[in-house]
């Protein structure tokens, strides 16, 4: 008997726990749960549970609606927020078809098939995400201003800061959860925050960031705040992005490292970079998937806005952090553009894909870029061949369109689905008359 | 025989008697005979005896040789002399066939003797090898290792401490360790089975006993193992109890001489009377798992003497990933849950081999119910199917010739009919329950799942596939499947099975011979049993129960057994010649028509085919003596019920099926000679048009099953439907002028006609493009002829455009072409035939650049069967003008285009379709890379001639050679239009269905999809072949963009 499964059925039974939450995401990145009976479980196992995936955002086509969620029971995990008695577990689900096949729809599935294109190179892919989110106060309309917790800075401590015991607070439950978190501190922003998950397969990073995303939501209420992922809640302070490190290992070698070379680099690393660098264009609509994460791009403050990469350059879009000497398996790659309203799963994967694709074909890595790119004229940055990301999502979706990339890691249904969400998205945005048009033209023309 | 004393003669003499004797390498193995330490030892007749023994080894010069290294080795002295002066009969001389016999078959086991010459004392004797007790061989290892055979848990004598050396009582003197003590012990008595085996007088008799012997001794190596592993734990492992289940080959007692060993452990905590355990499972699984670790190591870990065989643990449970050592009740709730088919099929051949053995038979009898419930699980047929093409596969092309044990015919295709009967009828049966191959397949024919006949061929085959594979393997001691290529191992090979003479020659024959009888067994053996008891070939050959018939049915797919029973019996019934063929022939269609997507389907057809054509003599003596007619047939009726309908209507069109060269298209010439000759003889309209249409139906046919076997590609399949659509529209017109001029009283001549009439094929035909759906889409053109009457010009040419349209559209007993002229001048509204003159006109003031573009592919049809030449030829050079403009197409009429094509898309699509998968209209779809490759021609084929062409795929060719689409936006163009339209296609041909709202769709249920993937071939499942489709057409729809809207 799988062994995890049995472990799942027995914790449940010890730990009197009264249901078990079956978690899926959407492929816009969106948390969804089915609540199961201890007694269902064994049955979900063996057979799944059947729901009706045509309510759910780009799961299926209207004509097969029947999907099957099937709990992967190395993901299991007891809500902390749910009290200790009577308490509810949770297990992240694959989407499969009536016919028991991986549903092509399942963002986790998208993931799970480029991971194994991965792994038939010989690769294992890690990530460390450092994620970045704001606390405001609760509002009691959505007319009034957003006021955040705090004024703090980078790094404050702030004397009985509520931002501390937040902090406090949400990295013990995620601890709790078998989330481990690397590193937490206050951000630029007021009421700015950051923390950091441990590396890990990017698999299991993707489950803990939707994981991470819940609770700290949850923490957040119990604290009478509200926690926000959007990418660019306040216009004139910095956006919460999610830097991503990155790195592949060949079993338990960390493939981009490289004694002696420039940055302690490898041949595949550069090659892994050179890729995300050609291809960053056209993923940017799954990594930056909304209207509001191009003002974050494009709202300087070291937000990554130009293609290029450097060596602890943080203006670049790809950096490679500073070598800590006799840390070879800490070589890593950080991809700067990524927010914290990615789908995760999507992500990763096509980041995955757009470096593996560098490596298959050989990329010739372009010159590190040392300056501040935000600081060149226009001429300056074209003469140095550096291209700007996307500033829109409508210019994203068109890149998009064109990348057979993109298409092949997410497959055709997947990409068509996002393709189709993110027009009507962007449509919608463009019919808005915003209270910036209103202030500067309404009484003046 | 005589001898002379001179040195040439004595000389010639040796060498003669060399080659009587079967020595092949003369020059080497004389100077070897005349080796001193060889001629000193001889025997008094001179060595006659001797030169005898070898010459009846597998390989004479061989064990000469190695005897001559023998007679020299160290140590060897006073054994060699024993055995080589001892005269014939007598123990000592049967040693010596013994040794010789082995030297002249394994160079590892002789090369062995001469590096241990005391081994030549385990070869003498009159003790029994094979056939020993499996007790007595597990004490001889155990004692090897100064264990104790009668304890409970025997344990090993610990080793010498290194650097000292004394030697340990119980060990062989040249040992150092326990380990290697075991290994010697071992090889001693391999040697020994080698010996008997190759002193046999029929190996194939043997063999099983061999095979037992084998694996008995495998069995007693791992005890031995066990007790060294043992050994080094603290408390010699006391409180664990631990089984070692063989599997594969060792389960089943069948082993070979060197393979892996497949093994499973089970390990529980030792229970005091009253239940209790006496140590935490946890802790016994850990000292279970140090145990099973070191046991392997002790087998196959390197050491001072070479390793035995590797101990391959990797079918437990979870595989390589799941722990070593498991509980009971953890296999038990594993298989309960999580285990794949061929894992319970693995389980037949479960057996405790070493260890617990009270563990053991509780493991066995707890894995049981599992491994017979099997066949009751979902996905049991389709894993089934996956199992055998895993027996097929994964053989690389250079080792399929020589492959003893993969392959089609080769081991595993015997193992796998076995172990597949014993799943299938194992539940009910329990006599069958055997673990070894040919004990179950003696069980199978007693139980009357199997015929007699069968069983005992099947197990000669695998007998002398088994035998082969031995003596291979015994030569180098290494663990191989393959047959050598050498001339000179061949031979050894050949000798040492009994076959002398033209021994490689006769190997290699009885070796395809017996590969092809394998085929034939699996399927005699699974599928004849299925016709009942009078349709049986002869008395011994045996009919299943009701019940046993079903399940083998479900077991490879048909989804309605019952049915099937009843279209088997109704083929078979009676006493006629028919029924006796139909014996002969369906067990092979029932297995063929299981590959198939929709079995049940293809024996549902062959049925009514049959039915109607069983009396029709040629038909099953063709399906009888050519069985690439009877594979083509199932494969056909098994894959698309539009040909299985099409050959129940053409029943001729079986004939084809025997020489693929037949379904080539017949070519226009060769179709109108048919037509011409068919309406010579018809002088009635109406059935000359019956007529004609029959013979469009037998090329649809022709053209369909030569499609899908892969004899037409796409693009020849759609011309060749084309040329019968051509061959009835020009015939046809033939029959419509007669019916004219009859009904205007103009006579019979066709000279009378008033008028010269001309159908211009159009839209698709015009393109040579048609699916078997199509209609035929056509303009009609008459010219006068000078000085007749205007208006009986045209009444005749009405008349005849209309006959001929009623004539081929009407709906009858053949299927109908419908005829449009939707196209003409003025669409519906104009007039149905115009003059050529009247053409000239109206393209000169009135026409539209969607007119230009459909002229595109307007092909004016004239040919042998008919048509006019002359006319074709003018009306070619009015419309070239307007299809081909002078410098291109301005700008207005570019907009226009486009504006058309956008307008197009948006109305046409039905409401409600998903565009994704409309093959027609949808995005990427047909349409869509027609208009790209359209506005091509119309833009540039002034300047390119290439471009004038009515064919899309040809125009598109040409636009690349000309640079106007780079490689592969041409590329993406024909990848869409080539799938989409076999996809129309495959549609028709899969459900049977011409037109409808379904015809254009690629479907969305599993089942459709799979069945279009079956036939496209090329594609693995129906969801590949749906991301496919999605992918293709997302391309051609942003090269369409580009080429049409002209975006970037």
């Amino acid at each position: 008997m799988d062994r995890q499964q049995e472990f799942v059925l027995r914790t449940v039974e010890e730990r009197d726990i009264r249901f078990i939450r079956l978690w899926f995401t959407d492929v816009l990145g969106v948390l969804k749960s089915v609540a199961v009976a201890p007694a269902e479980l064994e049955q979900a196992f063996v057979e799944g549970i059947g729901f009706d995936g045509s309510s759910i955002e780009g799961l299926t086509r209207v004509y097969e609606a029947d999907m099957i969620a099937k709990p992967d029971p190395t993901t299991f995990q007891v809500l902390p927020w749910r009290g200790e008695r009577h308490g509810t577990g949770r297990m992240f689900c694959d989407i499969l078809t009536p016919e028991g096949e991986p549903s092509l729809a399942d963002s986790r599935n998208v993931l799970k098939r480029q991971l194994a294109k991965a792994s038939d190179k010989g690769f294992t892919f890690y990530t460390h995400p450092e994620v970045e989110f704001y606390l405001f106060n609760q509002m009691s309309s959505s007319d009034q201003p957003l006021q955040p917790v705090d004024d703090g800075g980078y790094f404050d401590h702030l004397a009985r800061g509520s931002t501390h015991d937040f902090r406090r607070a949400a990295i013990t439950m995620l601890e709790s959860m078998g989330i481990s978190v690397e590193f937490s501190h206050h951000e630029a922003g007021p009421g700015q925050n950051e923390i950091d998950l441990r590396y890990a397969d990017a698999l299991t990073t993707a489950d803990n960031l939707m994981t991470f995303r819940t609770v700290v939501k949850e923490v957040a209420l119990e604290q009478g705040v509200f926690a926000s992922f959007m990418p660019k809640p306040l216009a004139d302070q910095p956006g919460s992005g999610m830097h991503t490190h990155m790195s592949l290992f060949e079993e338990d070698h960390n493939a981009f490292h490289e004694p002696g070379a420039q940055f302690e680099l490898s041949k595949t690393g550069r090659q892994f970079i050179a890729g995300l660098l050609v291809h960053a264009g056209e993923i940017t609509a799954v990594t930056n998937q909304h209207v509001n994460s191009y003002k974050r791009l494009w709202g300087g403050a070291e937000a990554p806005s130009y293609i290029c990469w450097g060596h602890n350059n943080r203006s670049a879009l790809v950096r490679v952090p500073m070598y800590k000497p006799g840390k070879g398996n800490s070589s890593r790659v950080e991809y700067r553009a990524l927010d914290s309203a990615a789908n995760p799963y999507l992500a990763f994967a096509v980041l995955l894909a757009a470096g593996l694709k560098g490596i298959e074909e050989g990329y010739e890595l372009p010159e590190a870029t040392e300056d501040d790119v935000w600081e060149l004229t226009g001429s300056e940055r074209r003469a140095l061949g550096i291209a700007p990301l996307p500033d829109s999502l409508d210019e994203a979706i068109e890149l998009m369109e064109s990348s057979e990339l993109v298409a092949e890691t997410l497959g055709e249904h997947v990409f068509d689905y996002v393709l189709r969400n993110k027009r009507n998205e962007w449509d919608a945005y463009r019919a808005q008359v915003t209270p910036y048009e209103l202030r500067t033209s309404l009484q003046f023309l | 025989m005589s001898s002379t004393t001179s040195g040439t003669g004595r000389r010639e003499t040796l060498t003669r008697r060399l080659l009587r004797a079967g020595f092949a390498d003369l020059t080497r193995s004389a100077s070897l005979w005349a080796d001193d330490d060889l001629q000193r030892r001889l025997p008094p007749d001179g060595g006659e005896s001797l030169l005898q023994t070898l010459g009846a080894t597998a390989d004479p010069d061989l064990a000469l040789l190695q005897l001559v290294r023998l007679a020299g080795a160290p140590g060897a002295g006073d054994r060699v002399d024993h055995l080589l002066s001892a005269g014939p009969g007598g123990p000592e001389a049967a040693t010596r066939t013994r040794l010789l016999a082995v030297l002249g078959a394994s160079s590892a086991l002789g090369d062995e003797i001469v590096r241990r010459p005391g081994l030549l004392d385990s070869l003498a004797g009159e003790e029994s090898d094979i056939g020993t007790d499996p007790a007595a061989v597990r004490a001889e290892l155990l004692r090897a290792v100064g264990a104790d055979p009668a304890a409970d848990d025997p344990v090993a004598a610990a080793d010498p401490a290194p650097g000292t050396d004394e030697t340990p009582a119980w060990a062989d003197v040249a040992a150092r360790t326990s380990t290697d003590a075991l290994r010697r012990a071992y090889r001693a008595r391999l040697l020994r089975i080698a010996a008997t085996d190759l002193t046999a007088t029929d190996p194939l008799v043997l063999l099983p006993a061999v095979a037992a012997a084998l694996a008995d001794l495998a069995s007693a190596a791992l005890e031995a193992a066990l007790a060294v592993a043992r050994c080094h734990q603290p408390d010699h492992g006391a409180g664990v109890r631990l089984a070692v289940i063989g599997m594969g080959k060792t389960g089943g007692r069948e082993l070979n001489y060197i393979s892996d060993v497949d093994v499973v452990y089970v390990c529980e905590p030792a229970r005091t009377a009253d239940g209790t355990a006496v140590m935490e499972e946890s802790a016994a699984m850990r000292v279970g798992a140090q145990l099973a670790a070191r046991l392997q190591k002790v087998c196959g870990g390197t050491s001072a003497e070479p390793a035995l065989w590797e101990v391959d643990a990797a079918l437990r449970p979870e595989g390589k990933q799941g722990p070593l050592v498991r509980s009971l009740e953890s296999h038990v709730a594993y298989y309960e849950r999580w285990a794949q088919t061929w894992e319970f099929q693995a389980l037949l051949k479960a057996r405790h081999v070493a260890g617990d053995a009270e563990l053991g038979a509780a493991y066995r009898e707890a894995v049981d119910p599992f491994v017979w419930a099997a066949v009751n699980r979902d996905h049991f047929v389709e894993d089934a199917q996956a199992m055998r093409r895993r027996v097929e596969e994964h053989v690389p092309v250079a080792e399929a010739d020589r492959q003893i044990k993969l392959g089609k015919g080769g081991l595993r295709d015997v193992e796998f009919t076995v172990q597949l009967l014993q799943l299938v009828h194992g539940r009910t049966a329990e006599s069958i329950h055997a673990a070894n191959t040919l004990a179950a397949l003696d069980a199978l024919a007693h139980a009357g799942f199997v015929g007699r006949e069968h069983a005992a061929r099947m197990g000669e085959c695998y007998r002398f596939l088994r035998s082969l594979e031995h003596r291979v393997q015994l030569f180098r001691l290494r663990r191989t499947h393959l047959l050598p290529t050498s001339e000179e191992d061949l031979r050894r090979l050949a000798r040492s099975l009994g076959l002398r003479g033209q021994g490689a020659d006769d190997l290699m024959r009885l070796w395809r011979d017996t590969r092809r009888e394998v085929r034939a067994l699996h399927e005699a053996v699974f599928y004849r049993p299925l016709l009942p008891a009078w349709a049986q070939l002869s008395d011994d050959e045996l009919s299943l129960a009701p019940d046993a018939a079903r399940a083998r049915f479900s077991a490879v797919g048909y989804r309605d057994p019952d049915g099937a029973m009843r279209h088997v019996v109704a083929l078979t019934e009676g006493t006629s010649r028919r029924a006796a063929l139909q014996r002969q022939l369906l067990p092979v269609m029932l297995g063929w028509f299981a590959e198939g997507a929709d079995p049940d389907a293809g024996l549902l057809a062959f049925r009514k085919l049959s039915e109607s054509l069983g009396a029709t003599p040629w038909y099953l003596r063709l399906l009888r003596d050519s069985g690439n007619a009877a594979y083509h047939l199932a494969h056909l009726l098994a894959s698309s019920r539009y040909l299985a309908d099409a050959l129940a209507r053409s029943p001729e069109s079986v004939q084809w099926l025997a020489d693929t060269s037949r379904l080539e298209p017949r070519g226009p010439q060769r179709l109108a000679a048919e037509a011409d000759a068919v309406l010579a003889r018809v002088d009635d309209p109406g059935p000359a048009a019956t007529k004609l249409r029959a013979l469009r139906r037998r090329e649809l046919a022709r053209t369909g099953a030569g499609e899908v076997l892969g004899v037409l590609d796409p693009v020849q399949a759609q011309a060749a439907i084309s040329d019968a659509a051509d061959m009835v529209l020009l015939g046809g017109l033939r029959v419509a002028e007669y019916a004219a001029r009859s009904e205007l009283g103009l006579g019979t001549d066709a000279a009378a006609n008033p008028t010269r009439m001309l159908v211009v094929a159009m839209g698709r035909i015009g393109g040579r493009e048609m699916g078997y759906g199509s209609d035929a889409d056509v303009m009609f053109v008459h010219d006068p002829v000078p000085g007749a009457d205007a208006a009986l010009a045209k009444d005749f040419a009405v008349r005849t455009a209309r006959t001929l349209q009623k004539m081929l559209s009407a709906v009858g007993t053949e299927p109908n072409l419908p005829v449009d002229a939707d196209l003409r001048p003025e669409g519906r509204q104009g007039a149905l035939v115009r003059t050529f003159d009247s053409y000239v006109e109206y393209y000169a003031r009135w026409i539209d650049v969607w007119e230009q573009q459909a002229l595109l592919r307007a092909r004016p049809l004239a040919g042998a069967l008919g048509g006019d030449a002359e006319l074709a030829g003018r009306f070619t050079d009015l419309v070239d003008r307007y299809r081909y403009p002078s410098g291109g197409l301005p700008d207005p009429a570019l907009r226009e285009v486009r504006r058309i094509k956008a307008r197009v898309e948006a109305e046409r699509l039905p409401r409600g379709a998903d565009p994704t998968r409309h093959l027609k209209l949808g995005r990427g779809g047909v349409s869509d890379v027609e208009w790209a490759a359209q506005l091509l021609q119309l833009q540039h084929a002034h300047e390119v001639p290439g471009l004038r062409v009515t064919e899309t795929v040809a125009a598109l060719d040409a636009a690349e050679s000309a640079g106007l689409l780079d490689a592969l936006d041409a590329e993406w163009l024909r990848e869409a239009w080539v799938l989409a339209s076999r996809l129309r296609s495959a549609l028709v041909l899969w459900s049977g269905k011409v037109g409808g709202p379904r015809g254009d769709v690629l479907p969305a249920d599993a089942w459709a999809l799979s069945g279009l993937a079956n036939l496209l071939g090329d594609v693995e499942s129906g969801g590949e072949l749906e991301e496919l489709y999605l992918r293709t057409s997302r391309r051609a729809r942003t090269v369409m963009e580009r080429v049409v809207y002209g975006e970037d």
